[in-house]
């Protein structure tokens, strides 16, 4: 047995294992079958089996093995092929075996094997090992000290946290760092524990010490939060930093700062700084929503340094409510286009449970553009105020009246939806006819029931101007359902010739496979040819573009062709034919080719299709059978096969099989047993050629197996 | 309502809607961006200096989301590849217009270097978790393809760590900064869907993904390609080149060879981190079961359950999820579309329908928060919690039994063998 199978076997025999023992867990004896499990394991170890079954075996016994495993397992710790693989297994087996043999192995072992026998104790806190730990801080090789110290963080009992802070001042500079981040874990602990003076006074050891800035950060972050409120000055000393690093961990720190004792001091901090500073300190400041002081905020969105000023506008988007109303009002109606945009930005998301109501409080006595924007809103926060926009329908600037419409547009329910179409029927000035579709539209489209929706458009339609009726019909179309469609359905049946196109036009551009008997029905009935013409186009264009199975699109192209009786609908339907291609649309198309002016269209297509449907593995040799093929001059000028720079020169070969059909059938249906052999193993393959077809030049390529059907050259 | 019916109006209503309201959306961007200083040329002491790690073909696409910024340095690129390490110098250098790309074969150098603030990581996903926390310990932020970790242990490390050496982390999941996906989480979250009953997350198969110890094959110059490095903190195997350009080298979850369960990796560590948004970012599922009838159904704390669908993409393009409350449901995907139970929960917003990309908005956040220091979308935790589902999941699929998760212990409740599947030991002299 080569390696690969055997390593192939062992795999699949250890993943059957699992699964076998997972199912039976419950019926059987766990402990048994686990046990025989670590033993076929263990025997793979014992055995002269390749490395690779080794490592696999290792891989098994991380589930399998007991202490039993462990003596095989570190035997392969100094293994340097084998060693990672033992410490999968070692670092999860449980009890005291483990522990031992790592540690056991850490006295013999040096290098980078050292290195990773040190990782596994770290994994599993070992606390045993925390003297040889010790010891290995002052080991010359750099890496093993520094795997110690790390080591000794994880295991963080009072003997490693001892050592570590010891150190801190003893390990050589290259040891250094891994020492206090040693540290640093020791200090976390502590403080999860709630022994926070000493977690402090060991953030304050590595703060002090001569290590990398990230050490500094990280001890300086602990030593802020540990010491809670008495942390607060070293925070905020941190705000006033020159240093770059250190006021970006003030606004990383402040946002985990519990409690609400920071938030006071934050305001004279934002005054303090420079204007790019204090914008990013009040994003920081609204990200502690719950105490953020928001008279400061919003103190800083009135006045200040505009950039100070929209990052307290963005702010105030997040931890505002409605006492920021007025203000933020004034802002967006301001001269200061930036401001104003960040601001009506804000208001349409301002947080807050009485904000709304504010809203249509001041709506009546508002004007000029604080009336538009707060009409806006109404919309834009979709605030029931019906009645009170309604009022504004009648204003005399044409601003207010738009987005009082829009407003109604967003906001008004299927109950008061007449009030916008009576705004499209007899809009009380004339130049908002164009706003009052748009707004009847936006309302109509998100209306949860939308037959009833559809219902009120449809009685409007009764009752409107030819315009209207249009825009009605428009509108109709986008919110669809079963009434909508029949009332399009009538107006294209109607005899009023505007009615015809309109409601032909939009049937045509429905969305729905739900219109194609419609359309069937116009495109036999209507009462203009024109709207047949239109009527079928669409039917073909539902046949194309909607998800069906294919025998239904065949029928439905079947539908087509009995009503088409021009050429140009008859070779869009064989283009949906050759789009989807199916056996029986490649029977259709075939029998396309027995109507003369459409045989040359029609035997393209059927090739066409052909050529999928065989690379799909469809026998279609004899589907187009009797399908009445012209014969044709074929003549293959040059056929290769094969991949990249490895090809195979077949022209001879294809020579003798072609015929005077456009279709050439192999002795076999594999290329490589065709062509006599594989020109490019393991490789992607495909079969070129250049052909003439009664002498017209042409070119294809073939996936390898495929059937070949020579398209016909145009 | 009809599904058909409610998708055909709520996509005519948004293109409606926008064009109505002159094509505006709802732009993802946290900060707007004159408060990060970026209304015009930014400074060289305001920009983010970048390096790269492992640019391959997704780094490559991550690359042309960072390049374009204004407040961009990209100046170095570490790749065990030789042949990648000059062509991705050649982009970068060719965007600046200069030779000033520095290369590296080892990625220390990079993060050695004190001029650089934030590293891109997108190497294999063997190395995402060990980069990403050398990189934290280094000082720098960084952007880090998914899947981020390769177990439930290293997860729990990685939010650990960032919150330690208080660095920006964010995941590659972009999705987090979509509009149509945000507002189908938000939706989920702030309860417009009524008490959530079922999120639905489609990892596209949950096949084992294929690694282990192949043949031996002659080992390349180490400067052409630096094969130990390549393994780094995954367990040593020979050189073959399978391996090497396979894909997703270590991906599952350090389920080897035959094994099952490790798929739910490269698409869960997106549609799971989706569902865990529209949970609202809580700790992951308690419960794992057994995979049936094409689905593994994992349930919340709260019994919310989070269904794992095997086959089939429900047809919004890749990475779909759905989200069904006690009175609505929402569908979204990579298409950009959505598909609500009622266009009432639109709530008269426009969402953009822009598919699953641009990542830009992901980088952006990322960027934007190195300056600000606020958590990204894509941060360690939500990635830890998003991962550790995805990873107890494999965990149920390898054992093909249900398993439970206790996440105040973070270990599995009564069962040793699920437990010893939370971790790997990393190669040495690799340590998290």
């Amino acid at each position: 047995m080569n390696t690969t199978k055997r390593l192939t076997w062992a795999a699949v025999f250890l993943a059957a294992s699992i699964h076998t023992f997972s199912t039976s867990a419950q019926a059987a004896d766990d402990a048994t079958v686990a046990a025989e499990k670590e033993q076929e394991l263990l025997a793979v170890l014992h055995s002269d089996a390749p490395a690779a079954e080794k490592a696999i075996a290792c891989k098994g016994l991380a589930i399998y093995g007991s202490s039993k495993a462990v003596p095989d397992l570190a035997k392969l710790l100094p293994n340097p092929q084998l060693s990672s693989w033992a410490r999968i297994a070692l670092e999860v087996i449980p009890g005291d075996a483990s522990d031992d043999a790592l540690r056991k192995a850490a006295g013999s072992l040096n290098g980078l094997l050292l290195v990773g026998t040190i990782n596994s104790i770290s994994f599993r806190e070992h606390a045993k090992a925390v003297d040889l730990l010790a010891k290995k801080l002052h080991d010359t090789d750099a890496q093993v000290a520094s795997a110690a110290a790390v080591a000794l963080g994880h295991i963080g009992n009072n003997a490693a946290t001892k050592s570590l802070r010891a150190g801190l001042a003893s390990v050589s500079n290259n040891v250094r760092s891994a020492v206090a981040e040693g540290c640093v874990l020791c200090a976390e602990r502590l403080y999860s524990k709630g022994d926070t003076v000493v977690a402090a006074e060991i953030y304050d050891d590595v703060r002090n010490a001569d290590v990398p800035k990230q050490r500094i950060l990280e001890a300086t972050r602990g030593a802020i939060l540990a010491r809670s409120q008495k942390g607060i000055p070293l925070l905020l000393e941190l705000f006033q930093s020159k240093d770059k690093a250190m006021f970006q961990l003030a606004l990383g720190t402040v946002r985990e700062y519990p409690g609400n004792s920071v938030d006071t001091f934050l305001p004279a901090e934002v005054t303090r700084a420079t204007p790019d500073r204090a914008a990013l300190i009040i994003q920081a400041m609204a990200d502690r929503p719950r105490f953020v002081i928001l008279s400061a905020v919003l103190k800083a969105a009135e006045q200040g340094p505009k950039q100070v000023r929209l990052s307290a506008i963005d702010a105030l988007r997040r931890v505002g409510d409605d006492s920021c109303l007025s203000t933020l009002l004034e802002i967006a109606v301001g001269s200061d286009a930036e401001l104003a945009q960040a601001a009506k930005e804000t208001l349409g998301d301002l947080p807050g449970p009485n904000v709304n109501d504010e809203i249509v409080i001041l709506l009546p006595t508002s004007k000029g553009k604080t009336q538009t924007l707060l009409l806006q809103l109404v919309g834009q926060r979709r605030i029931n105020a019906v009645e009170e926009v309604e009022k504004t329908l009648g204003h005399s600037d044409k601003t207010v009246r738009s987005a009082a419409l829009i407003a109604l547009g967003e906001t008004v329910s299927l109950e008061k939806l007449d009030v916008l179409i009576s705004q499209v029927l007899a809009p009380r000035h004339s130049d908002d006819a164009a706003v009052a579709r748009q707004a009847l539209k936006a309302a109509s489209v998100r209306m949860p029931d939308r037959e009833g929706c559809a219902a009120k458009l449809a009685a409007a339609l009764r009752r409107s101007s030819p315009d209207s009726k249009t825009a009605l019909l428009e509108i109709l179309s986008v919110v669809g359902g079963k009434k909508a469609l029949q009332t399009l359905a009538t107006a294209a049946k109607s005899k009023d010739p505007q009615l015809q196109d309109d409601g032909s036009r939009l049937l045509g551009k429905w969305n729905d496979l739900d219109v194609a008997p419609v359309l069937l029905d116009l495109a036999k009935t209507a009462p203009a040819e024109k709207f047949r013409i239109r009527a079928l186009r669409g039917y073909i264009g539902v046949a194309r573009k909607f998800a069906m199975p294919e025998r239904q699109r065949v029928e439905m192209c079947q539908n087509a062709f009995n009503v088409a009786t021009r050429i140009d609908e008859q070779k869009l339907l064989l283009d949906v034919l050759k789009l989807h291609a199916s056996p029986q649309g490649l029977q259709l198309a075939t029998k396309a080719m027995g109507t003369r002016p459409l045989k040359p269209a029609a035997t393209q297509a059927a090739l066409a299709i052909a050529q999928k449907l065989g690379g799909k593995g469809v026998n279609v040799k004899e589907l187009l059978s009797g399908a009445g093929l012209d014969n044709v001059k074929l003549e293959i000028i040059k056929a290769e096969y094969g991949a990249g720079a490895s090809q195979k020169d077949v022209t001879v070969l294809l020579r003798k099989r072609a015929s005077n059909l456009p279709l050439i059938t192999l002795a076999s249906t594999s290329y490589n047993a065709s062509f006599g052999g594989d020109p490019a193993p393991g490789v992607k393959k495909k079969l070129r050629i250049q052909y003439r077809i009664n002498g017209k030049p042409g070119e294809s390529s073939f996936a390898e197996n495929a059937l070949i059907v020579l398209p016909m050259p145009e | 309502m009809p599904k058909k019916a409610t998708r055909q109006s709520r996509r005519r209503f948004l293109k409606s809607a926008a064009s109505a309201a002159g094509a505006a959306v709802v732009a993802p961007t946290i900060i707007p961006s004159s408060v990060m200083g970026l209304n015009g040329a930014v400074p060289p002491s305001e920009r983010v200096i970048v390096g790269g790690i492992g640019i391959g073909r997704r780094g490559g696409y991550d690359l042309s989301c960072f390049l374009p910024q204004e407040d961009v340095q990209f100046v170095a690129v570490a790749d065990i590849k030789q042949k990648r390490r000059g062509e991705v110098k050649k982009i970068v250098d060719t965007h600046y217009g200069n030779e000033k790309c520095e290369t590296y074969r080892d990625f220390r150098d990079v993060l050695d270097r004190s001029d650089i603030d934030a590293v891109l990581i997108a190497t294999g996903p063997n190395w995402h978790a060990t980069a990403a926390m050398t990189a934290a310990k280094a000082g720098k932020d960084m952007y880090c393809e998914k899947p981020v970790t390769k177990n439930i242990s290293q997860s729990l490390i990685l939010a650990d760590t960032m919150r330690r050496t208080s660095r920006v982390f964010q995941a590659g999941t972009q999705r987090r900064n979509l509009p149509h996906f945000a507002f189908a989480c938000e939706l989920a979250r702030t309860g417009k869907l009524g008490k959530l009953k079922k999120v639905y997350a489609h990892p596209a198969g949950m096949q084992a993904m294929m690694s282990g110890w192949l043949v031996p094959e002659e080992q390349p110059d180490k400067d052409v390609v630096d094969w130990d490095m390549y393994l780094g903190p995954a367990a040593w195997r020979p050189f073959n080149k399978k391996l090497l350009d396979g894909f997703n080298f270590e991906k599952g979850g350090g389920f080897v060879g035959a094994f099952r369960g490790g798929g739910v990796l490269e698409w869960g560590s997106h549609c799971v981190d989706l569902c865990q948004w529209a949970v609202d970012d809580c700790l992951p599922p308690v419960e794992y079961n057994a995979r049936k009838d094409g689905e593994l159904m994992a349930r919340y704390e709260n019994g919310t359950q989070l269904i794992f669908r095997e086959k089939g993409w429900i047809p919004l393009g890749s990475c779909p999820v759905r989200f069904e409350g006690e009175t609505g449901w929402v569908e979204a995907g990579d298409s950009g579309k959505m598909v609500l139970s009622s266009p009432e929960l639109l709530a008269g917003r426009e969402v953009e329908e822009i598919g699953g990309y641009p990542a830009t908005f992901h980088v952006r956040d990322f960027l934007d928060c190195v300056k600000t220091r606020r958590q990204p979308k894509g941060n360690a935790q939500a990635a830890c919690n998003a991962h550790i589902a995805c990873h107890a999941a494999n965990i149920a699929l390898l054992l093909d039994r249900q398993v439970k998760f206790d996440n105040a212990t973070n270990t599995f409740i009564d069962d040793a063998e699920a437990n010893r599947l939370r971790s790997e030991a990393l190669r040495e002299p690799w340590r998290l």
